[in-house]
């Protein structure tokens, strides 16, 4: 017999005490089922589970492998379907995260493979146009101190010592 | 006297040669009958006993979802290289 198992919401989750499952809805508008699969791979080894669909809900009965033959009660299933829910929501995020930084990730892996290549070959420096100005450099930002300052000093102080 | 437990793997959800693999590794620890349904492949669990077959059935469904997130996301691995 099914039962509410509350925090959660009964339209979200309710729970079979006497089978010793819970049962979870999953809205697959809000969650992909990668991120459902996700989810239920990182619980294979703490629970038994299920997924069904039905229309436009994912339907995971999750059942508590016993721990030392106690059947779970109302707290331990409540709590578990707690913890997947969290789980579900991070994978759900993860994949997100990903899908928007797939274009910055495969920029970072390709530069990375092509640093790995190792140093260009003769051939290569040959064809090389060293002769292109890396960068404009108005304001003189990529100067090094000696470049603005040292040597100017040392001509300027050369005339004073010849003086003296 | 047997105990019989049926599962239902939603064929969205499972991929058929996966469950078929898990009913293979599980072959050992009870009967095994497998149908295909419109949205469904169901396989219905026999043992000895009422506590075993649904032990079976509950450690046959594991097998069969770990297999095919396994298998689906080499899949999709594959596809992105």
């Amino acid at each position: 017999m099914t039962q509410p198992l509350p925090p959660i919401p009964e339209d979200v989750l309710t729970g079979d005490l006497a089978e010793g499952a819970a049962r979870l809805r999953v809205a697959t508008a809000i969650y992909p089922l990668d991120a459902v699969y996700a989810a239920a791979f990182a619980f294979l080894d703490r629970c038994w589970l299920v997924i069904d669909q039905v229309e436009d809900h994912y339907l995971v009965t999750l059942a508590p492998k016993p721990n030392e033959g106690e059947a779970p009660d109302e707290e331990t299933l409540a709590a578990m379907a707690g913890e997947f829910a969290n789980e579900l929501l991070a994978a759900a995020w993860r994949q997100r995260l990903t899908t928007s930084n797939r274009a910055t990730i495969e920029l970072v892996t390709q530069t990375a493979f092509m640093g790995a290549a190792g140093p260009p070959s003769l051939d290569e420096l040959e064809e090389f146009d060293f002769s292109e100005e890396p960068f404009e450099d108005p304001l003189g930002i990529a100067e090094s101190w000696e470049e603005r300052y040292g040597k100017k000093a040392k001509k300027d102080a050369a005339p004073e010592g010849e003086s003296e | 006297m047997s105990a019989q437990v049926t599962l239902r793997f939603h064929r969205h959800l499972y991929l058929g040669e996966q469950v078929d693999a898990a009913v293979k590794a599980l072959g050992n620890f009870g009967e095994f009958v497998l149908r295909e349904e419109p949205t469904h492949w169901v396989v219905e669990v026999t043992c000895a006993t009422e506590t075993r077959a649904r032990r079976v059935a509950r450690e046959l469904g594991n097998h069969a979802l770990g297999r095919t997130i396994q298998a689906r996301r080499a899949e999709a691995e594959g596809a992105s290289a």
